[in-house]
């Protein structure tokens, strides 16, 4: 497609567009001049980690942004009108009609106390000029389209009588609704289940293609750009450094902040087991003037030019460009960047001399979670969190649990580490159990200096005098690769990824023979992720430290674990090596869970048939007789409904409950 | 707008970046430790930054010098607050009498601060003992549940079920008049709150991360509560106790006022006002200025709690 | 939301069961006992012991206690000691005049104070502080005049100065007239600090409102700012503000105490103070009786109106 053709299919237009944020502490500069085209019907993401200011940008377009932040400089042409000179009362008119917004947390986006159709209804009958029957007709008609089953019933329903992934699709019949020519959806995915979030992408595809609207998706998630962008812009520090055709960004990045990104990702596909690459530093600070190119801190190829001048975007290819000084980026840098290790099994560690017994054992576990009735002749409702299971970890292997949310993949962590009781089953663990907390802004106490936080294990414990702890606690945080100035710092002062690093040192601190570590890398941004990921992987080398990793993060299960096991509704439904899990699955749900990962390229995913499964979780409250997977199931049979199918052996090594495997 | 929101916040302390981690051996000399602030001691780091606030500053700025001159005031040239005049009678605001006198010729400015001296021992005592009870029972509810918690709480409901006021107005109807009895009526009626206050800040804490790390290591009760769970909700504890201060000085007033509370000859704000209402009419100064400094030590009491408040919570500050 | 309102019904009979029994036992914990603290230093031993008798003591507490909730059940309040008149008839004619205040200051409160609060909270939204600082200022510092000093205040201002309300005299309340007449003073001085604290209540929970996500889903649906306020923001606040109403139906409870005495009105108020001066402990001990069930009662009722504005609560 040439340039000239595309200036008449171009739909949106930015230009310049900078936005502050006018705080009492100082103005942060958001968005830094961030200029671009989108055509008619063309679906765009923008990535970038949080704090690139992507999110900031997506809302200036529509002026959509709270106070204190402002549009202060640029131009938003959409269809040859200039949104940024426009009235409010104008601009009103274009939101909602010519411009639909999808917004990310669905369980917070719809107003609570007002029914679906008092929500949907009037902006309908206002932006078409449509009386009000004409316009509940068409409401359903939207809700239909999306897939919400009954909708002219369930048009008066209200939105916390849905699910999240039913808002979400009620969020999109919204947004699509007046026929718009354009549709923002800030991260639309992101607060859903892997599965749910499989079947929104899949309908924002669809329905985009069929009524021709573009589309703007923002997201932090790569994989799932490939899958759905046809062209990707990457925002770093309110800007964007590299913007081209998905296909052409993902073969051949050209800055190094895109290559840096792709490579910290571990893959779900292929057999790569190379060290994650690692980005140091932190994004700058936006309140202070950036100068130069805002990357070069973390920079490996950054030389004395980028210290001074900003690069601006130049063309790399048919619609291609970057803005950095080299044209390959890190591949031109003068030094040549650190050849990405291989991690090193083979190399003599004490611990491998003890016999790989089992560390940790868990038989027939169960929880049910009974529930407060008000009245006292009513059955309380029950819960059956986890639902006999029994595993396996022996000494210096991790075990990886994955599995949407309620699958009780949660409450057996909390039942290995004695913070929960079992209802019946049995724990054996050799030696001692830590944890590491998701959330690493309140896992700690604020109160506490990191210090005290390592060394309180070893003081509740009465190990050792005052001295020996002091000692064990500096080599404990240089085990985690911190310095020990930090310990005399307090929680708050720390970032996400320090934190969990110091989460890790402190759980360390009792020579734990297991380590339970519940989504520890969820809360992180996707550089920091993987030296996360790297730190406990050479951890478990160094000193043979068993691992529970519970994540719904596939792609980092993968790379984590020798051992998977995948929980659905409180029960394992298939078990075996995380190899051999991930590329033969046999149960149906191990296999749409795969399915619903997209991977990290662009081709690929073109050519993958992505089997969705339809559904959504059943309460856990009411789990069906059967097989508790069959009302999602593709291969579904009467046997299923009827009888459970046990988790059972068939090939070494493997496990799996289902009537249709092998 | 999240993103920058949240970009403000990842940046803003001077974050080093974490070191890589190649298998040779770490310790790469880091930027130089933390700022000097963070060495001291939690409750001298407290104090620094409530004393940085705005709104604490002016606070403290209206409650200092009037507690000074409350406790100058026997040097202070100022006719002594029991002393009659007689040649004084129901004298208007002037230079020797700023507040005027009252119908005994006696002066309302030293009577004033003599019954600030007592209002403010009024407030802070109450404060102190609600905060006492509170702490200690709220947290025996709030941590340990089951049939501990539904007993209190039940009391606590009782007690609720009275407004405030006319709690105390019962209770000093059956202790009597006086200091001591005004300050118990006060702070039975406030301790039900400082109760379910600690009660719901001790339940939000239970389920915090850093209670099960602890509880992960095999740590006692008492290490949980002393350590965790008390610490975090002392701050917010100090918030609703400066506003129980005031409360309570303005309920002291009020039942004084009523005939109720600290008895004639000893001055309190309240009864001082009392006194004036026959005369309000003939002189309007021995009821309304009192009435003023109340007002001023009421707000500034505030925008104390205002300000430990903004330093808890940078966000609240709307 | 049958059972919800059984469950409350439960604890508001606990509640109402727990007050009644704190005040008899309070009551006989009296050093000495409620007859000889009535009677002062003005009897004989022999009147005492009648007076005594007379009152119940001599028999044992619990046969004390039982007679006592049996005579609160049929609505027998006693005589007063002093007069010998009706407990009941005293309370029947005051508690009118002292609804009477206590309900229309409600009216005026919501009426003024929640498109106050709200306007207050949209303009501290849009960052403009001016006025949110203004109306916020003002508020804190009517909120916390005592509500005694701003009552002579008033009563200075408008009855001793200007002359526009009679400070004191009977409360007729056959004539409308002489009841507004009468009670407009007092109740514009409880008003005062009833908007005051509402004021600011609902500021801040249409504040909070102005920040969820919701209210960007309808800007972005092309509403007016306006209109977002009225039609999302407000009903969503509604649900905290009337939590708030009823919790501050105590301070008005105690307001009302407040203002009858300054004003000489004679409501429930003003028995209560003049029982507690004439040492009346049957007085006393029904009336405080009878302010706490009338708060229980508001609380109970706010608690049942939350449910209802709250479509999220299924039972």
């Amino acid at each position: 497609m040439t340039y000239a053709k595309s200036i008449t299919d171009t739909i949106l237009d930015v230009r310049d567009l900078h936005t502050h944020f006018f705080t009492d502490t100082g103005i942060v500069k958001a968005v830094n001049g961030v200029s671009f085209e989108l055509r008619r019907g063309e679906r765009m993401a923008i990535v970038g980690e949080s704090g690139s200011g992507k999110s900031a940008m997506a809302m200036s377009l529509i002026r959509l942004l709270a106070h204190p932040g402002r549009v202060v400089e640029g131009e938003v042409w959409l269809e040859g009108q200039n949104l940024g000179s426009m009235t409010e009362k104008d601009l009103n008119g274009i939101r909602g009609s010519a411009v639909g917004t999808i917004f990310q947390d669905p369980m917070s986006s719809l107003d609570p106390v007002m029914r679906v159709s008092d929500q949907m209804i009037p902006p309908i009958a206002r932006h078409l000029r449509l009386k009000p029957k004409e316009a509940r007709e068409m409401a359903v008609g939207w809700l239909d389209k999306v897939g919400i089953p009954d909708a002219a019933r369930r048009i008066d329903a209200y939105p916390f009588e849905m699910s999240g992934g039913m808002r979400q699709r009620v969020m999109i019949a919204m947004a699509l609704s007046c026929n718009p020519r354009l549709i923002i959806a800030d991260e639309p995915t992101t607060a859903l289940d892997v599965t749910i979030q499989a079947q929104i992408v899949e309908l924002l595809r669809r329905l985009t293609s069929e009524t021709g609207t573009a589309m703007l998706f923002i997201t932090h998630d790569l994989g799932l750009v490939s899958r759905f962008a046809r062209t990707v812009a990457v925002m770093y520090a309110g800007r964007i450094v590299e913007i081209g055709p998905t296909a052409s960004v993902f073969r051949k990045p050209r800055h190094p902040y895109t290559q840096s990104l792709l490579r910290t990702i571990p893959r779900i596909s292929g057999e790569s087991r190379e060290r994650l690459l690692q980005i140091p530093g932190f994004p700058p600070d936006m309140k202070r003037p950036v100068v130069g190119c805002a990357f070069k801190d973390r920079c490996p190829a950054a030389h004395a030019r980028c210290l001074e001048e900003t690069p601006e975007a130049q063309r790399r290819g048919p619609d291609h460009a970057a803005a950095c000084f080299l044209p390959n980026g890190l591949d031109d840098a003068p030094v040549a960047v650190a050849a990405v290790a291989h991690r090193t099994a083979d190399e003599e560690r004490p611990w491998r001399s003890l016999p790989r017994q089992d560390v940790l054992e868990i038989n027939n576990l169960t929880r049910h979670f009974v529930g407060q009735s008000l009245l006292p002749w009513v059955k309380p409702p029950t819960v059956r969190a986890v639902n006999g299971v029994s595993l396996r970890v022996r000494r210096g292997e991790t075990l990886g649990i994955v599995g949407e949310s309620g699958c009780g993949k949660s409450t057996i962590a909390r039942m290995l580490l004695g913070l929960d009781e079992p209802t019946s089953g049995e724990i054996f663990i050799q030696g001692t159990g830590q944890m590491v907390f998701q959330d690493p802004s309140s896992s700690f106490n604020p109160k506490m200096k990191v210090a005290d936080i390592i060394e309180e294990p070893l003081v509740v414990q009465k190990r050792g005098t005052r001295e020996e702890r002091a000692g064990k606690v500096r080599s404990l945080i240089l085990q985690v690769g911190l310095d020990p100035s930090y310990l005399d710092r307090f929680p708050n002062q720390l970032s996400g990824g320090q934190r969990q690093r110091v989460a890790v040192a402190r759980a360390l601190a009792l020579n734990p023979s297991v380590v339970v570590a519940d989504e520890p890398t969820s809360a992180l941004d996707v550089s920091v992720r993987a030296q996360i990921v790297n730190l406990l992987c050479d951890l478990k080398e160094e000193l043979g430290v068993s691992f529970v990793f519970i994540s719904h993060d596939l792609s980092t299960v993968r790379y984590v674990s020798d051992w998977i096991a995948v929980m659905y509704l409180g029960e394992v439904v298939e078990y075996g090596p995380a190899e051999q899990v991930f590329q033969t699955p046999a149960h149906p749900y191990t296999r749409a869970l795969l399915d619903a990962v997209p991977v990290l390229d662009p081709e690929a995913e073109a050519e993958r048939e992505i089997r969705v499964i339809s559904g959504e979780l059943p309460s856990p409250m009411n789990i069906p007789p059967g097989c508790a997977f069959a009302s999602r199931c593709p291969k579904v049979t009467p046997l299923c409904r009827d009888e459970k199918p046990a988790l059972v052996q068939r090939r070494p090594q493997r496990q799996e409950a289902c009537h249709h495997a092998g | 707008m999240t993103d920058a929101m949240s970009l403000g916040r990842s940046t803003s302390g001077e974050a080093d970046a974490p070191l890589p981690r190649p298998t040779g051996g770490p310790a790469i000399a880091q930027r130089s430790a933390a700022p000097a602030a963070a060495r001291s001691v939690p409750a001298f780091r407290g104090l620094r930054a409530v004393l940085a606030n705005r709104k604490a500053r002016i606070a403290l700025m209206i409650l200092v010098p009037i507690r000074v001159l409350t406790a100058l005031l026997p040097w202070l040239p100022l006719q002594a607050p029991l002393q009659t005049n007689l040649r004084a009678m129901m004298k208007p605001p002037s230079f020797t009498f700023p507040f005027g006198t009252d119908r005994m010729g006696r002066d309302v400015l030293s009577r004033t601060l003599e019954g600030v001296k007592v209002s403010l021992f009024v407030g802070f005592s109450v404060a102190f003992i609600s905060l006492v009870f509170g702490i200690v029972l709220g947290t025996v509810s709030g941590f340990f549940g089951k049939v501990v918690d539904r007993a209190i709480m039940t009391v606590v409901d009782i007690f609720l079920a009275f407004p405030s006021l006319l709690l105390a107005i019962g209770l000093v109807s059956i202790v009597g008049t006086g200091l001591v009895p005004v300050i118990m009526a006060i702070a039975l009626a406030d301790i039900p709150r400082f109760i379910r206050l600690q009660r719901s800040l001790v339940l939000g804490l239970r389920s915090r991360a850093y209670i099960d790390a602890a509880r992960t290591v095999r740590a006692s009760q008492w290490w949980l509560l002393s350590r965790h769970v008390v610490p975090n909700t002392i701050a917010s504890l100090l918030v609703a106790a400066s506003i129980a201060a005031a409360n309570a000085i303005l309920v002291e007033a009020s039942l004084s006022f009523l005939g109720l509370g600290i008895m004639p000859p000893e001055p309190s704000l309240g009864n001082l006002i009392r006194d004036g209402q026959t005369y309000l009419e003939q002189a309007w100064w021995i009821s309304t200025l009192p009435g003023v400094v109340i007002l001023a030590i009421a707000i500034s009491l505030h925008f104390l709690s205002d300000g430990i408040r903004e330093v808890l919570d940078p966000r609240s500050r709307k | 939301m049958l059972a919800f309102v059984l469950k409350k019904f439960a604890q508001l009979f606990v509640t109402t069961l727990g007050v009644v029994t704190l005040v008899f036992f309070t009551l006989r914990l009296i050093p000495g006992d409620a007859a000889s603290a009535m009677a002062g230093d003005s009897l004989s031993g022999e009147a005492l012991e009648r007076l005594r008798e007379q009152m119940g003591l001599t028999q044992p507490l619990m046969t004390q206690y039982a007679t006592y909730l049996k005579s609160l059940l049929v609505l027998d309040f006693g005589q007063t000691i002093t007069t010998g008149l009706s407990v009941y008839d005293l309370m029947k004619s005051a508690l009118p005049i002292t609804l009477l205040i206590a309900l229309s200051t409600i009216v005026i409160t919501v009426v003024a104070a929640i498109p106050l609060g709200t306007l207050a909270a949209f303009m501290a939204h849009k960052g403009r502080k001016g006025l949110d600082n203004l109306i916020t200022g003002t508020a804190m510092v009517l909120d916390l005049m005592p509500s005694f000093w701003t009552g002579l205040v008033f009563l200075l201002f408008f009855s001793l100065t200007l002359r526009w309300f009679p400070a004191s005299g009977d409360v007729d309340m056959s004539d409308p007239f002489s009841v507004l007449h009468r009670l407009a003073l007092p109740v514009l001085v409880l008003a005062v600090t009833q908007i005051a604290t509402m004021a600011r209540i609902t500021r801040t929970a249409v504040l909070e409102v102005l920040g969820e996500d919701y209210i960007r889903t309808a800007r972005s649906l092309g509403w007016s700012e306006l209109r977002v306020l009225f039609r999302h923001a407000l009903k969503n606040a509604a649900l905290p503000i009337v939590t708030v109403i009823g919790l501050s139906f105590g301070s008005l409870l105690n307001g009302t105490v407040i203002v009858e005495f300054i004003f000489n009105i004679p409501g429930i108020g003003s028995l209560l103070v003049n029982g507690i001066n004439s040492r009346d402990y049957q007085m006393v001990q029904n009336l405080i009786i009878f302010y706490a069930l009338i708060f229980v009662t508001i609380n109970f009722a706010t608690d049942i109106i939350y449910r209802k504005l709250d479509p999220r609560v299924t039972f």
